[in-house]
């Protein structure tokens, strides 16, 4: 392409010139163009993220976004890559020929992925595991599929081969499905994007595994969450963060019972967008930080909007859009955008519409907001009293098949049928409770060498088949194995204790049905070894000092004053640690 | 409640006799008049325990109509979204019952529950429209009780009523009720926070009465039997009663306010039930055959046991 076709804007003209968003195109592929001082910095967008895979090859994205950027290997200029839901982005930041080299780099990468590496890569992503923050709310919406799978463990990753890598790249990562976006003084000279050919993909399909909303369910230790999809406005987006300040105000400052309340806005580029909400919780006080979050939304779906409020969020909002680098920051999302089929929009537009937000508006987005809202209470807790529906934990039929009781005959038992497999118990009140996956609509099976198997429905449902607890014979499981789709079967490595005949079985209840406990993830591990580590040495020399530092010259005060502060520091590097413990498991 | 017929000096249990307004309350609400309804609560003084006025409204059989119709035209009336709420609260009791949890039904309990979730939610609603709105956050305190909610969602609840209604009466006889151990409380919670109620309330005012009820609970919790005589012989017990008689209903500023019947009627049931007749006696002449449902059906078939302890404390007999 020719640079000097691109007209960027001098310096000293006005914000809202400064802040414009030209639209272009580099070998085809359409690229936004914003005026920035500073360094340079690009960012190529494709359409394609962790929503789009399935969960038996969940994780491919990611494999392949670290593919194509290890050729980059020790560069000194800033670079990064991150896999989505449903976008995966190439950023760069640096000198005009390093964004070059490294869009080039990356490019031919993708043309041509470096799969001696592959093995390698798969092992840097299996200790990664550090993006599993979003909880567990996507998988109890979407269920195990589309958007519901950046809730799941990259369970695919071990399984691909490089002719499957290939296959995903050449469908996903093609100049058709890419959009590419550049701030700075001047367009960079000599820039090209070869690509293969290929088609703008359509977004993911939404999906739901919820039958009614507003819905809740329970598990954690951590506080309330909650989230709820609205229509992507700027009163939305102001929407959340009044009620981050609402949250903040009642629970921390009236109640005193959270510490953090936080809110998070994230457009889906479908015309909607997620709201997101958190507050967290001692654990004595659960109860009350779930009754005071359940009343702060009521506030607001009753129109009590402070209006200062509002323009506290409006203001910051707008200073968001006028900023030196406002630009620089909205590109990623334009880029996402125009990957949807949304052009962008002018800054005029966007503070047109930013300032005749009204309180009614933000009344309208709470109404919307609780008629999708999902809620996750902490385990031993219901929102059910505050009309948000239990979330499914258990499916509406059984199948019919072979039945085999428990081992320890506590009354469940795994149903193996031709269709799919059940696990029944009895209920309190007497009938069969049931959870079922149909083999047509297995999003995953996890198959482990001891012979234990794991099968995920697309609704979330799981049903753990153990062979040893259920006493089921080779034949049968045989006949499972076969009967299963083969793209959903996931071979994992030997785990460290397959369940026993004598330990409980797993029945369908709230937490167990469909839901992935909440992973520790390999910072988290690695925190807690060096906090524990440094703990443990604080917590000796602390030790030492209590049995022997009493100095008679020095003075009993002193003595219980060092003594007191070393133990003291114990306690503050080892409660982090402790922190982690309790809010993660081991799966 | 009416009288018992033919006795002569018998307790009175009729609400209207010592708020002759009631009368009047039950019969506009009888024949829809809502606007009526409103415009008598809107004009309530400050200060005024409004909860008491929502619970007469609540026991209006059919009422319940009224108050869907005028919800239909006005989503957001607060006083509609209260009374309705306190109405299928009082229907989920009388499907639940007072009997121990154990002798209550699995569908009995269902149907209780659904009537408090659908309480709750018109409550939520009501409290987020008003915040200061007393008589929706004491109603909140039922439904927290009844749906097992937690001490600290109560003790928030409670804290949300004070910040508006510092010395609320009904509110603070409801949390009191979350504070006895039989819903998960301790004796030490029951009677640390009567005892602040009292202190921090104006003089004359109801708030004492707590202590009385705190004790009567304690008294009852013991069962037949030494334990109960015991706890009334403490004489930090009989000290307690007569500093909260003073500082309330015997206070020279008291002024008869909504739900004086039961606070008076719980000092007599004390002070008899310790055998101080001279105490009780003075607590039964200011009742004078006014009567309240609470204690003494607690004690027994109300009106007789009601005359009974009157008797034997007017009569001056140990």
């Amino acid at each position: 392409m020719n640079p000097q076709d691109h007209q960027a804007p001098q310096n000293g003209q006005s914000a809202a010139t400064a802040n414009a968003i030209h639209l272009t195109e580099v070998d085809g592929i359409p690229t936004l163009f914003a005026y920035a001082p500073g360094p340079l910095r690009a960012g190529l967008v494709f359409r394609v993220g962790i929503a789009d895979e399935t969960l038996a090859r969940a994780g491919v994205t990611h494999l392949v976004e670290h593919l194509a950027l290890y050729r980059q290997g020790l560069a000194d200029y800033h670079f990064n890559g991150a896999t989505k839901a449903a976008f995966t982005h190439f950023h760069v930041e640096g000198a005009e020929h390093e964004i070059v080299d490294y869009l080039h780099g990356v490019c031919a990468s993708l043309a041509d992925l470096p799969m001696e590496r592959l093995e390698t890569e798969k092992e840097i992503l299996r200790t990664e595991e550090s993006r599993r923050e979003p909880g567990q709310l996507p998988l109890w919406r979407y269920g195990a599929q589309g958007y519901g799978l950046v809730s799941y463990p990259e369970w695919g990753v071990r399984n691909l081969r490089p002719e499957d890598v290939r296959h995903w790249t050449e469908t996903w990562f093609t100049g058709g499905n890419a959009v590419l976006w550049i701030a700075g003084d001047r367009f960079p000279a000599g820039l090209a994007l070869k690509l293969p050919p290929g088609t703008r993909r359509p977004l993911p399909a939404v999906t739901s595994a919820l039958p009614t909303t507003p819905a809740h369910f329970s598990d954690g230790q951590g506080g309330v969450l909650l989230d709820a999809v609205v229509t992507d406005t700027a009163a939305a987006r102001l929407y959340a963060g009044v009620l981050e300040r609402e949250l903040s105000r009642a629970l921390r400052q009236e109640d005193g019972n959270s510490y953090t309340a936080a809110t998070d806005y994230t457009s889906r580029r479908d015309g909607h967008a997620l709201l997101t909400a958190f507050a967290d919780s001692l654990p004595a006080k659960q109860d009350a930080v779930l009754g005071g979050f359940v009343d702060v939304l009521a506030a607001l779906q009753a129109g009590r909007v402070a209006p200062a409020d509002l323009e506290a969020v409006r203001t910051r909002a707008d200073a968001g859009l006028t900023a030196a680098d406002a630009a620089v920051r909205r590109l990623p999302g334009a880029a996402e955008d125009l990957l949807a089929g949304r052009p962008p929009r002018g800054l005029d537009e966007l503070r047109h519409e930013l300032w005749s937000v009204t309180p009614g508006h933000l009344h309208a987005v709470a109404l919307e907001a609780a008629g999708t809202a999902l809620l996750q209470v902490p385990s031993g807790h219901s929102a059910s009293w505050a009309g948000y529906a239990a979330a499914p934990t258990r499916s509406t039929y059984a199948v019919t098949g072979r039945r085999f009781d428990t081992v320890a005959k506590d009354g469940s038992a795994l149903v193996v049928g031709d269709d799919g497999v059940s696990v029944t118990v009895r209920g309190r009140d007497g009938s069969d409770l049931a959870v079922t996956v149909a083999y047509r609509s297995c999003a995953a099976v996890l198959s482990w060498p001891d012979g234990g198997r794991r099968l995920i429905g697309t609704d979330g449902l799981a049903v753990a088949v153990e062979p040893g607890l259920y006493g089921v014979d080779a034949h049968t499981m045989a006949m499972l194995d076969a009967a299963v789709p083969p793209h959903a079967r996931v071979q994992l490595p030997p785990r460290q204790s397959a369940p026993r005949a004598e330990a409980p079985a797993s029945a369908p209840a709230a937490g167990s049905g469909g839901a992935a406990p909440v992973r520790r993830t390999g910072g988290q591990t690695a925190a807690l070894v060096a906090l524990f580590l440094l703990g443990g040495l604080f917590a000796f020399v602390a030790l030492a000092t209590t049995v022997f530092g009493h100095d008679p010259d020095s003075g009993t005060g002193e003595w219980l004053g060092l003594s007191g502060f070393l133990w003291a520091v114990t306690g503050l590097i080892v409660w982090p640690a402790v922190r982690i413990l309790r809010r993660t498991r081991r799966v | 409640m009416s009288s018992a017929p033919g006795a002569d000096p018998g307790p009175d249990f009729e609400l209207a006799s010592a708020f002759p307004e009631v009368t009047w309350l039950r019969q506009a609400a009888a024949a829809a008049d809502w606007a009526a309804v409103r415009q008598y609560h809107d004009s309530l003084p400050p200060g005024t325990d409004r909860a008491f006025v929502v619970g007469v409204l609540a026991k209006v059989d059919g009422f319940e109509h009224t108050l869907r119709q005028q919800l239909a035209a006005v989503p957001y009336d607060v006083l509609a979204l209260t009374v309705l709420g306190l109405r299928l609260i009082e229907a989920g009791w009388e499907i639940r019952t007072d009997a121990r949890a154990n002798d209550v039904s699995r569908e009995q309990f269902k149907a209780f529950h659904e009537h408090l979730g659908e309480a709750e939610q018109l409550l939520i609603r009501a409290t987020a429209f008003d915040p200061s709105y007393d008589a929706a956050w004491a109603a909140r305190l039922t439904t927290a009780l009844g749906l097992s909610l937690g001490q600290n969602e109560s003790r928030r609840r409670y804290d949300r009523l004070a910040r508006y209604h510092p010395h609320h009466f009904t509110g603070q006889a409801r949390f009191l009720h979350k504070l006895y151990p039989k819903w998960g409380g301790t004796w030490e919670a029951a009677h640390g926070f009567a005892r602040e109620c009292l202190l921090a309330a104006p003089a004359g005012a109801l708030n004492g009465g707590l202590v009385a009820e705190a004790h009567f609970e304690h008294w009852l919790d013991l069962g037949a039997g030494d334990k109960r005589a015991e706890y009334l012989g403490q004489p930090h017990v009989h000290a307690e009663l007569v500093e909260a008689a003073q500082r309330s209903v015997f206070h020279p500023q008291f002024a008869r306010p909504y739900g004086w019947v039961t606070v008076q009627g719980s000092f007599a049931a004390m002070f008899s039930l310790i055998g101080d007749t001279a105490q009780a006696a003075a607590h039964f002449r200011a009742l004078g055959n006014l009567a309240s449902e609470f204690p003494w059906s607690h004690l027994g078939e109300p009106a007789e046991q009601y005359v009974q302890h009157r008797d034997t404390a007017l009569r001056g007999r140990r």
